[in-house]
């Protein structure tokens, strides 16, 4: 494997693409007992549509959260999760709308745990009557995000938001298109994605490089597969669909969530720029060493649970907060005021390098968690950039940069504002 | 490992020094008995602290100040252990290695949190009565927010009736009412005496040494005036006559709370084995529970456990359909019973104990997890050590664990459904 230095991080990644496609990055940390080993496919909910073998699908909605869950059958009534539990670890996975990712951690029989987390998640084995089981639980899972404000005022938001980025739908699908969801699918997807060439093994801890990568040629052999391909029409609008959604649950207070669109990010050096670029634009405009922070929070229209940043998915991206307000549509209009505040005078160059020195404060602190760090390793490799070179971006980047930004970006077409009231509540729009 | 300091009368000041994280952080705790009486003020008082110090008059001025310091973070610590609420602050800040050279980031870190604690503005012998009040609010909000995560909100139901004879009944920042009756000049007042009586836990995880830690506070305790009282010590559950309850509410799932008790407390030899029985009955994804009332049932997506040894409860949660109450619960206690009749086998009880064994021998891997450890378990009154702490679980056998197991009785049930049902 090849070792990259990053002395001013006091950190060291290798990294190896295999003869399969497979990319393996490994930070080693010595003298830590936990190791953290991440199987990631550039997968996720927005996936639906590709083309294999010279054949388009079009996939039901939640398929890739259904087959996360599935992943975890092998044949002969093997129990993946005991199995990780007689090492000593813990097994679990996530669905995001552009990635799915396998993880165990442990702290002991890391090889072992290894081998076993490239073999589950590269056996497919779904049967009738598994799939049956596991939609009933999947439902209750839909339920209970159906009970969360926080999901629903988020969902609600990307459907207001977007017109046919499929962002709009939920990740785990609905009740209703998970029943088109049979064993069949689940084969077809993980032969698309599943492939070493769409994969990386992302491992952080005391552990040996080299056998890492030993051992994801063992399991996972040499041969290059064919990987599915993502078809992704979408041509979105900057234009919001519509600017304001409501509704009514069993809530305290009136909670929101409000975005701007932004364009999508593409990616390498650039994309990661325009990230980190939209990071500190969200801090300036609205973080907590902001003017405008502190005055919506000492008239009482936000409070400490306001926050946001900048959140990108493949094929889009936006500038979101969140927070319980009674007041939400004073907390855009405050924005949207702020942002042309800034747009016009600019940003105090000492202001500015506060807060840049901020950033990448928190970043380094950042890095001692192995969870955090893995994650952001795998969701930035995908968009071709190198995680750990984040401090000399942050070093290039000008304040004139982060008024350029807002002001194209915060802009009242833009913007979507979704609100649950608290049941009988509802303001009249 | 950990160097312990006794810096003035019940100020204890206990420090971890490792060299390996990026990051340090220092917790300072006021420990109080937890009472209707205080803690709603106890969980205000931070809020307050944070909003403003004489020199840095408004939040946005706090901000600047840690952005200064490489994006260091100082929040409220409002803990519940036992029957102790602790009060304080946290702070998290960035190494001084990575700091540019000539700067430092513990030290002026530390003359912060003095600058928080003890140079607040005053006004008319009171807080400031604009920060009480908007941090009321906040605080309000926060107490009824709990509502909107409805696991939480149902678990929450089921403690404050069970635990109505203990303090653990008592919801730990306090309730509404008691929140809304607070004014400046008390609040003040109670601030200034739990300042002077309240044992004081510091904690410090990071690169510099106890002494150097200890240098650094020398200042802001020279301030205190200190007369400390002792606490009582920790007690086990206080019963009641058990309850089941039904609460009716517009959601699309059940949550289906049930709680059992113990005599069995972290103070007691039988722990590592309850610990380990809960593991195996309802904690993660190789549970009894898990496998049972999720996988094999299908009854639920969540479902889980935990065990509070501060008290000896064991509670179980589950997300359910609302016509599955009966037949959840029946399962709940038939996995239970199961454990009582040794229905336990030898893969069951080493990933039961591998699992608690392989989080403790990762505490050391974050400050923050170390700060958590050691900055609870001695007030908890647990005697253990997280190494001391995992030969006494690797010990553990399986008669011992139903033994555990035929301990746990069931107290009261809490079922939150749909309007619709």
């Amino acid at each position: 494997m090849t070792a990259f230095q990053y002395p001013e991080l006091d950190e060291t990644l290798y990294r190896e693409t295999l003869e399969n496609g497979l990319t393996v990055l490994v930070v080693p940390k010595k003298g830590f007992t936990k190791k953290l080993a991440y199987f990631v496919t550039d997968y996720g909910s927005i996936h639906t549509d590709f083309r294999l073998d010279g054949k388009e699908y079009h996939a039901p909605a939640g398929v890739a959260h259904f087959l996360e869950h599935k992943i975890f059958d092998l044949p002969g009534d093997r129990d993946v999760s005991a199995e990780f539990a007689a090492l000593g670890a813990i097994v679990n996975a996530f669905t995001s709308y552009d990635m799915t990712a396998y993880y165990f951690s442990c702290t002991d029989h890391f090889d072992e745990c290894l081998k076993l987390l490239l073999e589950f998640v590269s056996i497919p084995y779904f049967t009738e009557e598994s799939v049956e089981k596991e939609r009933g639980i999947i439902d209750q899972e839909i339920g209970m995000n159906e009970d969360s404000p926080d999901s629903v005022v988020f969902d609600r938001l990307m459907e207001a938001m977007y017109a046919v980025h499929p962002i709009r739908v939920p990740i785990l699908g609905t009740s209703k298109t998970i029943r088109e969801i049979t064993p069949e699918v689940l084969y077809t997807c993980h032969r698309a994605f599943y492939t070493p060439g769409n994969m990386l093994l992302c491992v952080i801890g005391d552990v040996d490089p080299e056998a890492v990568a030993d051992d994801a040629r063992l399991v996972l052999g040499s041969e290059k597969k064919e990987v599915g391909v993502k078809l992704c029409p979408w041509q979105e609008n900057m234009t919001c669909l519509t600017p304001e959604v409501e509704g009514s649950m069993e809530v305290a207070m009136p909670t929101f969530n409000l975005a701007f669109k932004c364009e999508p990010l593409t990616g390498g050096d650039a994309a990661v720029r325009q990230e980190m670029v939209a990071d500190l634009a969200a801090e300036a405009l609205f973080g907590e060493s902001s003017e405008l922070y502190l005055r919506l929070y000492e008239e009482g229209i936000i409070d400490s649970s306001f926050g946001g940043g900048f959140e990108t998915v493949d094929g889009c991206a936006m500038l979101l907060c969140s927070g319980d307000s009674d007041d939400p549509r004073a907390v855009r209009e405050a924005l949207l005021r702020q942002a042309e505040k800034i747009a016009a005078e600019g940003l105090q160059e000492n202001a500015f390098l506060r807060m840049k020195r901020s950033a990448l404060g928190r970043r380094i602190r950042g890095l001692d968690s192995f969870d955090s760090t893995c994650f952001r390793l795998c969701a930035y490799h995908f968009s071709d950039f190198d995680y750990f070179r984040f401090p000399e971006i942050y070093r290039s980047i000008g304040s004139e940069e982060i008024r350029a930004f807002l002001d194209r970006t915060v802009r009242a077409e833009r913007c979507s504002l979704s609100v649950i009231y608290p049941v009988n509540k509802e303001a009249s729009l | 490992m950990i160097e312990t300091k006794t810096l003035l009368p019940g100020v204890t000041l206990r420090c971890c020094r490792e060299n390996r994280f990026k990051q340090g952080c220092l917790s300072f705790q006021l420990v109080r008995p937890m009472t209707k009486g205080e803690s709603a003020r106890n969980a205000l008082i931070p809020a307050v602290l944070l909003r403003g110090t004489k020199r840095c008059s408004d939040l946005r001025a706090i901000t600047e100040h840690l952005d200064e310091l490489y994006g260091a973070s100082v929040s409220p610590l409002v803990r519940r252990v036992g029957d102790y609420q602790t009060t304080g602050l946290y702070c998290g800040f960035m190494d001084d290695r990575f700091a540019l050279p000539g700067d430092q980031v513990l030290a002026p870190m530390i003359r912060f949190l003095e600058e928080i604690l003890l140079d607040f503005p005053t006004e008319g012998g009171g807080f400031l009565p604009a920060f009480v009040e908007s941090e009321k609010k906040n605080l309000i909000s926060t107490i009824e927010s709990e509502l909107n995560d409805k696991r939480a909100y149902a678990m929450g139901k089921l403690l404050k009736t069970m635990c109505r004879a203990d303090t653990f009944g008592l919801p730990r920042l306090g309730e509404t009412e008691d929140v809304a009756a607070i004014d400046p000049v008390s609040l003040l007042r109670h601030y200034r005496t739990i300042l002077r009586e309240s044992p004081i836990e510091i904690f410090y995880a990071g690169s510099a040494s106890a002494g150097a830690v200890a240098a650094y506070l020398s200042p802001l305790l020279s301030r205190l005036d200190r007369s400390c009282g002792k606490l009582a010590p920790q007690t086990p559950f206080t019963t009641c006559p058990g309850q089941d309850a039904t609460e009716t509410m517009e959601v699309s799932q059940g949550k289906l709370c049930m709680g059992f008790v113990t005599p069995v407390t972290n103070r007691d030899p039988e722990f590592p084995a309850m610990q380990v029985l809960n593991t195996i009955f309802g904690a993660g994804m190789t549970s009894k529970l898990f496998l049972n009332v999720r996988e094999r049932l299908s009854l639920c997506y969540s479902v889980g456990s935990s065990y509070y040894g501060t008290k000896g409860i064991i509670t179980v949660s589950a997300g359910i359909d609302f016509d599955k109450e009966r037949l959840t619960k029946e399962e709940i206690l038939r996995q239970l019973d199961a454990c009582r009749r040794g229905e336990i086998s030898e893969e069951e009880l080493n990933a039961g104990k591998e699992a608690i064994l392989s989080s403790l021998r990762s505490t050391h891997d974050s400050p923050g997890a170390i700060e958590g450890y050691y900055a609870t378990a001695a007030l908890s009154g647990m005697n253990l050590t997280p190494e001391s702490y995992m030969a006494a679980v690797e010990c553990v056998n399986a008669a011992q664990v139903v033994a555990a197991a035929r301990t746990v009785t069931l107290h009261s049930t809490y079922f939150l459904k749909g309007e619709s049902q």
